[in-house]
């Protein structure tokens, strides 16, 4: 290889990696408290072991990490938990893959490989100060936008009114229901709820989330978006975003696609000319109409 | 870049020379109709006058099918994780202009962004040695301007039929000349022979394609599915496309548990764009569930995307996947399709 190219390796190395590790292994942390959300959802409170690698794990909301389940395999997840919290970091996770599956079996005290975080495109908390936010989620959608949700809250005076769009399927589906519920109980923030299926005793809406953005009452010109759910869920959303004239620039998607390696080489996760994985997860909706297979 | 000449009967020393120094792998007739890139004993048997070999040299030796990434042992209240980064000094002798082409488009995939040094140690170790190999039937590699490299080499040899033009990429490949055998600075009329050996050697690539207007004819036809329907009809979904692709790179990470239940690693295996399981994730949902997304998909990768991001597309023309497809998919005449579909 010509000289040319490795000084410049060597450069590269110092900005980003360390010329001796390899990008593909994990650090190892250990599961230090688990919960059970719902049948399918447990919550996982993970701590790296090294102190110096967990002083070092910042991450912005939006950006996820890859887990190993050692001997299993490894699965992409995002980062539900509140970027301020150093000690350790939580995950939300449905029972629906091999990683998944191990994953749920194991108790606490159990050790796990994490690599991460990853992901240069995140919500934009920061550009969000002095605007409105709206958070739409939709069922599992709601793990990625807790981060950003808990950020926000805890500089509330910083940004103009917030307002929580979450569609589930049942009310015994509702993620973090406890913290939800309480949540509606502040005046500094309006939760719309809404399922497809209600029980006796739900009072909240029901049908998808699509069906409340007609409410919204912000400005497009001081109003940002986060969108997080599954696939389908964007294309309605997106229509009536559009029908409300919010500006593609400022709403926000998160595509989850299969991250397999997490940092732009396997190309699972291309969608055009980006990668999920390195470009995103979270787009722009004026990205994402320049992407045809986006959405 | 300095320039060399060499006489005839000196590349039988400076390879012997070599054999005894280093790890060397080059091209061999292995059977009647095919060559491969394999570990050499002797000069003899070199065989230089090889058109294509079914898997690209770069390719077997620094992203194999299989590739071990880490080790890690499970002990009892720790787990111990060793990066497997290999590094021996290699040498890849007589390599294709256009697989030298799709080694730079791997180094350029495998440094971006985060430096995969599982890849790129065992790049920095090797030691590339060119040649003007002669171009098979369904090579392309003139259309897509990879019959010619600058970089990515640390010598390359051309056959001037009296005499070798060496050009020395590296200080690596100058220490090789300067040690391994007796070559003299190249003078204005080698460089006036090397010039017109290239006008003859570009001839010889018999397939015209003209990428010219595709970039834009490409997003004309994306929803035109009875087209892509029409391209992708007879595919298989079997990926040899993408076997002997030199620059496709998609892989899967997988863990592996040894029989002791102690040890285990995470390893990389080559995936193809064009298994149906490809855009599958977890739930079942999956991105690219018919051939014709698949077909579309590989295509914009091969002749679009990079040409955003690296400036140049991906393709390198060398046409292994024209000869590796059992549905005979053509990917230059795909491209005319796709642009007479355009008018254009």
């Amino acid at each position: 290889m010509s000289i040319e190219i490795k000084e410049k390796m060597v450069k590269d190395v110092s900005d980003k990696h360390n010329k001796e590790k390899s990008i593909y292994a994990p650090q190892v942390a250990t599961i230090i408290k688990i919960n059970t959300m719902t049948d399918t959802e447990k919550q996982f409170f993970i701590k790296l072991d090294d102190p110096i690698q967990r002083e070092n794990f910042n991450f912005l909301p939006g950006q996820f990490i890859e887990l190993t389940v050692f001997g299993i395999g490894e699965a992409p997840f995002s980062i539900p938990s509140s970027p301020s919290n150093k000690e350790y970091f939580e995950l939300c996770v449905r029972k629906i893959g091999s990683v998944s599956n191990a994953l749920h079996k194991m108790q606490v005290g159990d050790k796990v490989g994490i690599r991460g975080p990853f992901g240069n495109g995140y919500f934009p908390f920061d550009k969000m100060i002095g605007n409105n936010v709206v958070i739409i989620a939709g069922g599992l959608g709601m793990a990625p936008v807790r981060s950003l949700l808990l950020k926000i809250l805890e500089d509330r005076s910083k940004y103009k009114g917030v307002t929580l769009i979450y569609g589930c399927v049942d009310p015994n589906n509702i993620l973090y229901k406890d913290e939800i519920f309480e949540l509606r109980k502040r005046d500094d923030i309006d939760v719309k709820l809404t399922v497809d299926r209600p029980d006796s005793t739900w009072k909240d809406s029901v049908g998808v989330c699509t069906s409340l953005i007609p409410q919204l009452e912000y400005l497009p010109e001081d109003t940002y978006i986060v969108v997080c759910g599954p696939p389908v869920m964007y294309k309605f959303v997106i229509v009536e975003l559009n029908e409300k004239k919010y500006l593609p620039e400022r709403v926000f998607l998160s595509l989850e696609r299969r991250m397999e390696c997490g940092v732009g080489k396997c190309n699972h996760c291309h969608i055009g000319n980006k990668l999920s994985c390195v470009d995103g997860p979270v787009f722009s909706l004026w990205e994402i109409m320049n992407l045809k297979e986006a959405i | 870049m300095l320039y060399k000449v060499l006489s005839k009967e000196k590349l039988g020393e400076l390879v012997t020379n070599l054999l005894s120094n280093y790890e060397f792998y080059g091209p061999k007739k292995i059977d009647k109709v095919t060559h491969d890139f394999v570990l050499i004993e002797n000069f003899s048997d070199i065989d230089l006058s090889y058109k294509k070999t079914t898997i690209p040299p770069s390719k077997k030796l620094l992203f194999p099918s299989y590739e071990n990434l880490i080790n890690y042992k499970l002990n009892k209240d720790n787990v111990e994780v060793l990066p497997n980064l290999e590094s021996k000094k290699r040498i890849l002798f007589g390599v294709a202009p256009w697989d030298i082409n799709g080694m730079n488009f791997l180094d350029k995939i495998f440094s971006i962004d985060y430096l995969d040094n599982n890849y790129l140690m065992k790049r920095k170790n090797l030691i590339v040695i060119g040649f003007d190999v002669e171009p098979s039937d369904n090579n392309f590699a003139a259309a897509v301007n990879a019959e010619y490299t600058n970089k990515g080499f640390d010598l390359y040899i051309t056959d001037l039929k009296d005499r070798y033009f060496i050009r020395v990429g590296s200080a690596t490949g100058n220490f090789i000349i300067n040690n391994f055998t007796t070559a003299v600075d190249a003078k204005l009329k080698d460089f006036e022979d090397y010039n017109r050996f290239l006008d003859v050697y570009r001839k010889k690539f018999k397939v015209k394609i003209n990428l010219d207007k595709f970039y834009d004819s490409f997003e004309a036809v994306y929803s035109n599915n009875e087209l892509w329907d029409k391209l992708a009809k007879n595919c298989f979904s079997c990926g040899s496309c993408n076997l002997v692709c030199p620059t496709c790179f998609c892989f899967n990470v997988k863990d592996e548990l040894m029989l002791n239940l102690k040890e285990g690693i995470k390893k990389r295996e080559w995936d193809s764009c064009m298994i149906s399981d490809y855009g599958l994730v977890a739930g079942g949902h999956n991105f690219r569930p018919t051939n014709s997304n698949r077909l579309k998909q590989r295509y914009r990768c091969k002749l679009k995307t990079f040409a955003e991001k690296f400036e140049s597309i991906s393709c390198v023309g060398c046409g292994r996947c024209v000869d590796a497809c059992l549905a005979k998919i053509n990917i230059y005449e795909d491209v005319n399709t796709i642009k007479k579909e355009v008018g254009v």
